[in-house]
């Protein structure tokens, strides 16, 4: 690894580079020293320990004291704590963050479909994450942003998509964030467009026919390294020896597995194959807990929840027909249920189970909200802490480096303003490896009536096709955004009926018609000042950077 | 070409099939049936009765009935006597096969097209015509299908070569009401996309019924001489002027009342509903409106996830319970019309009762199509539309004895009888040759 | 959510989920055994999931629950030997032969079908792989527990495994029409089924040769590559998966029957087959079986020549012979669906009760377990209103081993054992007749365009 001086500067030249919505971190902070000491703030070096007024000390990368009474050593940079809170850096158990995803080529259609090359198949089990690394994925700092520093990341694809690895989330490249590599087999219940397998029972067969496979050419391969005379050289299987460190139970199987019947499918596998079994990103999991546990699965639960639509009661005393009556009690009973999603964590915990986080599906900024939400439902906030640090760094074998705020561990922490569950809590720094990243606090309201969106926006979207010119027109009405997307390349013009600023994060999707095609668009991107930045995705397909500059008025 | 001539085969083998279906013949003259239990659903059960059916019509009706010379007397000791049933909802004669498109008729290019005519297009020959028949369903109401306005439907008798020997006296236009919601599951549009092509179609309708009523105007002003060849607006003209009915089809209960509320504002004066499979959601508004309804399929299952279990089957009795005006159909396109005595009597088990869910597959279409003086029960002056069977039709364990339509003694005899007498004891049996 | 709306939740839940096994008494009904004949004012004693006691006037022991059965019909569980109810997955058809695919892997106890099946009257059924491909996969047999949340629960342990085959216009029309692949024809449906047992037999041989000679002292050499495909047809071969062949011509039939007499293939049950009654007396000289729909035809070209009449020509010539759903709506009513042998063909009450009980239980391998009322079978039982034959009867209540599983007089409307918080509740799903396989179902869009050239 290179020295952390170097990284330090690295990462912010890419910071200034790639992302203008942090381009106000100060650059200073790395340059000087690097030894940190956070004085007098409030530490929760773990859930349930807590130390008030203490100072935190970090050294080199890494944590060098916590405590009451620490002594500050001369060449620290001192941070001043006051009314802060320090917590440890939270981890992903499963997501998707910094990881590119492959261009789709333009494929023929394969002749026979019963025998796709493997690839074509979802079966790239080969694949390292680490070769999709993007360093500067603004996902990357987004997360951050909110206090998380590592990251279980996994590459896109079909069933077995490829290998896992552990990150931190900043790095000057790919080999620099990577904590550990090869964490785990990354697998899906996906099954393929048009090709075999097109459905889940394909994929389960598929799969037991895979490891079996796998099973039988791996002691082949030590009958015939014992003693090749004789013998038939064993194949070499990039997919079958995929298995190997599975099979060794060196590493586990990563599954996405988001409903109850996810899991117990994937459960069907583990229990025919004897796998060691990491279950990623469960949604609709209440029911399950009996079983992972039995089973001896680790979880990370998805922070995913069902959007909370505030219903206007109308408390009428309107006559109550049979279709108000019949509508009030459907309403219960989905009430029952969108309980059951935000107590998901809840039911986990009294289960017994310790659980992590995945933000594999989530928006960052529901991220927060969610977790308000499940502490809501139950969960204690030591809870909620120790799922997204100590419970996390256990499950994925960091315990002795991550997950809590002690001498010797390295150092990743999050400072906020304000205890972190809390609805106003800020994250004003974020320290990754000692590195630290100063964060904007100033409040968002007042940038939001700062920015002014209403005009002509000129966008251009870098596509490999090359740049896409259009016209975005944003008026507002009733403190509410709306716009008129125009261009060359659209056959008509595209209502945009909301566009979202919160802060200066900017969010709208809208119908655009390309040559008779209709197509979904969403675009996120920060705003600054007459500029923004982000990107735009095209619905089922790729995304691409997105760019947009005022157009100035014209005095007339 | 290949491809071509498979198809030619194809429809060869088609038309080759149909050539025997209707043989051995039909016989009209003059018959007595005899010490019958007649259900003639108006007039209540006259047991020990007698049926005298002469130059197509009932002649008399009653236990002591005068019996015209050379009368072939048919002794009908321990049978019934019902009225032929009538499903108001079918695509017999123009559909023979599902999966072939090349073999179905209901559905013609257009959104609006009320000129397309069922009619002309039905096939007397058709294999399912017989199969139909020897079942007890005489009648059936033909649809065509398709987009908001897919054509005229024709009520048909299942006897004759023509479309004139076949007819039997109603025709209605179809109209499918728009679905303001997801048709189901599978529908994956999004919310945005379904109102715009809900909007888009209610607009066309409103506009095209705009148009008919300027054409009524215009064409009364014009005393039918001044206005230009407009096939859909002189197709739509018995509509707006309530010469013809308007069959709508709605199934949701939000499209029932968009409906309803069409239909109202728009004045519109011979309506029938149709389909309604969420009737029971909104059957006081049914009867308020005063429109009647053909329900079905009531073989069925709920329209939603969480209904109970029984909704579909329950369904007109409930609206019949309301004071809705309730026939049953069967809504299958060809193969299984026959079941429509099984729709009922799934309606009669979940709360409707035998008597109202018999009416519901005579008497009641009859009035529903304006034809109850020639249909729909057993009494004097009627075509002589009926059927004897040795038990309660609605049970399948009875078998038809003898069906009759417009008087011709039609043979129980269909390509499924057939099969039956030649494969029961196959000959040659198992073995070599 | 407020307290209130919590204990709402908490009651909707005690009421839908009574299902705890009880010993149960039905007292004085009318017994339509099926095997041993009618029992008038019957009783029937159900222990620990068993029917333990038939006979009159029978004590309950205490603490049973008494069900009144007066005026009522009691009959054996309704058995459907052909549906795709209770699973996600239906077709993987991207390949003529998927003998290794199961669809018990992808089980989903909450489809409201099977409540609404349990509701007729249904307590087994056998959920199958669909019909695209000339082998398809495994299919489960499974008792209607609905209410349980484990799709292992469902499943009927021990009940023999089987497996889904299909012949004619589903597996050319998908392979040959779709993707110009063997088989186009019904030549080409023979071919794949020939060529996937000949190459099962050379597998299995390979690995008979690969085991023997591992025993010998010194020996060296490599295995054969493990073959899922190969391995599931070796089982089949081998008389321990049973086959349930898609068919409807006669022709074809009669090309499976030699196929298997070819390769020693004792046990075959057709399905659909709704030409069977042109080969029964050759089907009853195999002993072969038939599970057919009772009147559906004329939804493509190769149903268009059935006849109403199959299952009771089928019956009359010896053949044992089913009546099913493939369909989540004929499904509630077979028993319905079987009194219509009476109609075609005139059945005998008892033999048209058969066709969805002992029969289907027979064609399941399941035959010693449920498909009567005996004492010492599994207590499957459906209670109707009147004689289920009767158009007019209504099935009051169900009990899958010894569990009431549905009860008329205490059923709520919505019976999801799930809901998802973000459904729109206004939305209806309207189904109309039947205009295709249920056979097909995720596969359609690969027919070819033969047929849909305008």
């Amino acid at each position: 690894m290179e020295t952390f001086y170097h990284k330090i500067t690295v990462v912010f030249l890419v910071l200034i580079a790639f992302v203008p919505a942090w381009g106000q971190e100060e650059r200073e902070l790395g340059s000087v020293s690097r030894t940190y000491a956070i004085t007098n703030v409030t530490i929760i070096q773990s859930p349930g320990r807590q130390v008030d007024g203490g100072t935190l000390v970090i050294k080199d990368g890494l944590i060098k004291s916590v405590g009451k009474n620490i002594a500050v050593p001369p060449e620290a940079i001192i941070i001043k704590g006051d009314s802060l809170f320090v917590y440890a850096g939270f981890i992903d158990g499963l997501s998707r963050v910094g990881v590119v995803k492959p261009r789709e080529e333009i494929r023929e259609k394969i002749k026979d479909p019963g025998n796709p090359p493997p690839d074509r198949a979802g079966i790239s089990p080969y694949v390292d994450v680490r070769n999709f690394l993007n360093t500067a994925d603004k996902n990357i700092e987004e997360l951050r942003a909110i206090g998380f520093t590592t990251a279980h990341v996994v590459p896109y694809g079909g069933m077995l998509p490829g290998q896992s690895a552990i990150i931190s989330l900043a790095g000057k490249s790919a080999d620099d964030m990577v904590l550990v590599p090869v964490s785990s087999l990354y697998s899906e219940l996906t099954p393929n467009e048009r090709v075999y397998p097109v459905t889940v029972i394909g994929v389960m067969a598929k799969w037991r026919e895979l490891y079996r496979q796998a099973v039988q050419a791996k002691s082949y391969e030590a009958v015939y390294a014992s003693n090749r005379s004789g013998l038939e050289p064993p194949a070499t299987n990039r997919i079958l020896v995929s298995f190997n460190p599975v099979i060794d139970k060196r590493i586990p199987v990563l599954f996405k597995a988001e409903k109850f019947l996810d899991i117990q499918r994937v459960l069907a596998l583990q229990s025919d194959l004897g796998f060691s079994l990491l279950a990623g990103d469960i949604k609709e999991g209440w029911d399950a807990t009996t079983k992972l546990k039995a089973s001896g699965t680790k979880v990370f639960l998805s922070l995913d929840l069902p959007e909370d639509k505030k219903k206007d009661d109308k408390k009428s005393e309107e006559k109550k027909d049979t279709i108000t009556v019949e509508k009030d009690q459907l309403e219960k009973r989905k009430d029952e249920f969108m309980a059951k999603h935000v107590g998901q964590a809840f039911a986990y915990q009294q289960a017994g189970i310790s659980f992590g986080f995945a933000t594999l599906s989530v928006k960052t900024r529901d991220i927060q909200p969610n977790l308000r939400r499940m502490i809501k439902a139950g969960l204690t906030e030591d809870q909620a802490l120790a799922a997204l640090t100590i419970n996390s760094a256990q499950l994925l074998g960091l315990s002795d480096r991550l997950g809590s705020l002690d001498p010797g561990k390295i150092a990743n922490v999050i400072i906020s303003e304000r205890p972190y569950f809390h609805e106003k809590s800020k994250v004003k720094y974020v320290f990754v490896e000692g590195v630290p990243y100063k964060l904007d606090s100033k409040d968002s309201k007042k940038e939001e009536s700062k920015i002014q969106l209403e005009g002509d926006w000129s966008l251009t979207a870098t596509t490999p096709q090359g740049k896409s010119e259009s016209t975005l027109n944003i008026t507002k009405t009733e403190g509410k955004y709306k716009g008129k997307l125009s261009g060359n390349q659209l056959t008509e013009t595209a209502e945009v009926n909301e566009i979202k600023l919160e802060g200066r994060k900017l969010n709208f999707s809208c119908l655009i018609n390309v040559q008779g095609q209709q197509m979904k668009i969403t675009i996120d991107a920060t705003v600054e000042g007459d500029f923004f930045k982000g990107t735009v995705q095209v619905e089922g397909a790729d995304s691409f950077p997105v760019e947009g500059k005022k157009v100035p008025k014209l005095n007339r | 070409m290949r491809r071509l001539t498979y198809i030619s085969s194809l429809l060869f083998m088609v038309m080759g099939s149909i050539a025997y279906a209707q043989s051995p013949k039909a016989k009209q003259g003059t018959y007595v049936l005899t010490n019958a239990t007649i259900e003639t659903i108006t007039q209540g059960v006259i047991q020990n009765g007698a049926v005298v059916i002469t130059n197509g019509k009932i002649a008399a009706v009653g236990t002591t009935v005068a019996v015209p010379a050379g009368a072939e007397t048919i002794d009908c000791k321990g049978l019934w006597i019902y009225p032929g049933m009538i499903d108001a909802a079918t695509k017999v004669g123009l559909s023979e096969i599902e999966s072939d498109p090349r073999t179905k008729d209901f559905n013609e290019v257009g959104d609006v097209i009320p000129q397309m005519k069922a009619l002309t297009a039905i096939n007397p020959n058709s294999a399912h015509i017989a199969v139909t028949r020897v079942s007890g369903v005489t009648t059936v109401l033909t649809n065509p299908d398709g987009d908001i306005i897919p054509g005229t439907a024709a009520l048909i008798n299942l006897h004759g070569y023509t479309p004139d020997q076949m007819f039997a006296g109603f025709e209605g236009i179809v109209l499918n009401f728009p679905k303001a919601g997801r048709k189901g599951v599978a529908d994956k549009r999004t919310d945005d996309e379904i109102k715009k092509e809900y909007d888009k179609k209610i607009e066309k309708l409103n506009d095209t019924w705009e148009k008919a009523v300027q054409y009524h105007k215009l064409d009364s002003a014009t005393k039918s001489n001044g206005l230009a060849y407009y096939p859909e607006m002189k197709a739509l003209l018995p509509v707006v002027r309530g010469q013809m009915a308007l069959l709508v089809r709605a199934d949701a209960a939000k499209d029932i009342l968009a409906a309803l509320k069409w239909v109202g504002d728009r004045k519109v004066k011979r309506v029938i509903f149709t389909g309604v499979a969420e009737g029971w959601r909104v059957a006081d508004e049914l009867v308020k409106a005063n429109i009647p309804v053909i329900a079905g399929p009531i073989l069925a299952l709920p329209s939603r996830e969480y209904d109970h279990y029984d909704k579909a089957y329950a369904n007109p009795g409930l609206m019949k319970k309301a004071g809705v005006k309730v026939a049953i159909g069967t809504y299958e396109d060809r193969g299984n019309v026959r079941n429509l005595p099984y729709h009922a009597g799934f309606a009669a088990a979940y709360g409707m009762g035998r008597e109202e869910a018999l009416k519901a597959i005579t008497i009641v279409p009859a009035e529903i199509f304006g034809v109850q003086d020639a249909l729909g029960s057993i009494e004097v002056g009627k075509n002589a539309t009926l059927f004897v069977s040795d038990g309660d039709p609605l049970e399948p364990k009875t078998t038809i004895r003898y069906v009759f339509i417009n008087g011709w003694n039609i043979p129980l005899v269909s390509r499924q009888t057939e099969l039956y007498d030649e494969f029961l004891n196959r000959e040659p049996g198992a073995g070599g040759r | 959510m407020n307290m209130k709306k919590l204990s709402i939740a908490l009651l909707l839940i005690s009421v839908m989920y009574p299902a705890v096994a009880q010993n149960i008494l039905i007292k004085n009904g009318t017994v339509l055994t099926v095997t041993k004949g009618v029992l008038v004012n019957t009783d029937v004693l159900v222990k620990d999931g068993k029917i333990s006691q038939l006979g009159k006037n029978i004590t309950a022991p205490t603490g049973y629950r008494i069900l009144d059965a007066s005026g009522k019909f009691v009959m054996p569980g309704i058995i459907d030997a052909h549906s795709h109810e209770g699973i996600d997955a239906i077709n993987e058809w991207s390949t003529p032969v998927t003998a290794e695919v199961f669809v018990g892997d992808a089980l989903n106890p909450f489809q409201i079908s099977l409540y609404r099946a349990l509701a007729g009257g249904v307590t087994t059924i056998h959920t199958m792989h669909g019909s695209a491909n000339a082998i398809g996969g495994q299919c489960e047999t499974i008792k209607l527990r609905y209410g349980v949340k484990d799709p292992k629960e469902l499943i009927m342990n021990g009940a023999p495994r089987t497996i889904k085959f299909a012949l004619g216009e589903n597996p050319t029309r998908v392979h040959g029409g779709g993707n110009a692949i063997v088989p186009r024809t019904r030549m080409g449906v023979e071919f794949v089924m020939r060529e996937s047992f000949s190459k099962a037999k050379e597998y299995s041989a390979a690995w008979d040769t690969y085991t023997k000679n591992k025993t010998q002292k010194g020996f060296r050499g490599t295995p054969p590559e493990y073959n899922y495909r190969l391995e599931t047809l070796a089982e089949v071969l081998k008389g321990n998966i049973l086959i349930h062949c898609h068919s409807y011509r006669a022709d074809e039939i009669y090309m499976m029957l030699n196929v298997c007499k070819d390769f020693g293939i004792k046990k075959i049950v057709f399905q659909h087959v709704n030409e069977g009654f042109k080969v029964a007396p050759e089907l009853a000289a195999f002993g072969a079986m038939a599970s057919v729909f009772s009147d559906w035809w004329a939804y493509k070209f190769e149903v268009y020549y059935s006849t109403a009449y199959n299952a009771a020509i089928l019956t009359r010539n010896g053949v044992t012979t089913s009546i099913n759903s493939d369909d989540p709506e004929l499904m509630r009513h077979l028993y319905h669906e079987a009194s219509k042998t009476q109609k075609y063909g005139g059945l005998k009450d008892e033999e048209a009760l058969a066709l969805i009980t002992i029969n289907p239980a027979k064609q399941l391998g399941i035959e010693d377990r449920v498909g009567s009322i005996e004492v010492g079978k599994e207590a499957d039982i459906s209670i109707f209103s009147a004689h289920p034959l009767s158009i007019y009867a209504v099935p009051l209540i169900t009990i899958v081993d010894g569990v009431v599983r549905f009860d008329r007089e205490k059923d709520p409307d919505d019976m999801r054992i799930y809901v998802d918080p973000r459904a729109e509740i206004d939305m209806a799903d309207f189904t109309e007749g039947h205009d295709h396989d249920r056979c097909m179902q995720g596969a359609e869009d690969m027919f070819d365009t033969l047929f849909r050239t305008n």
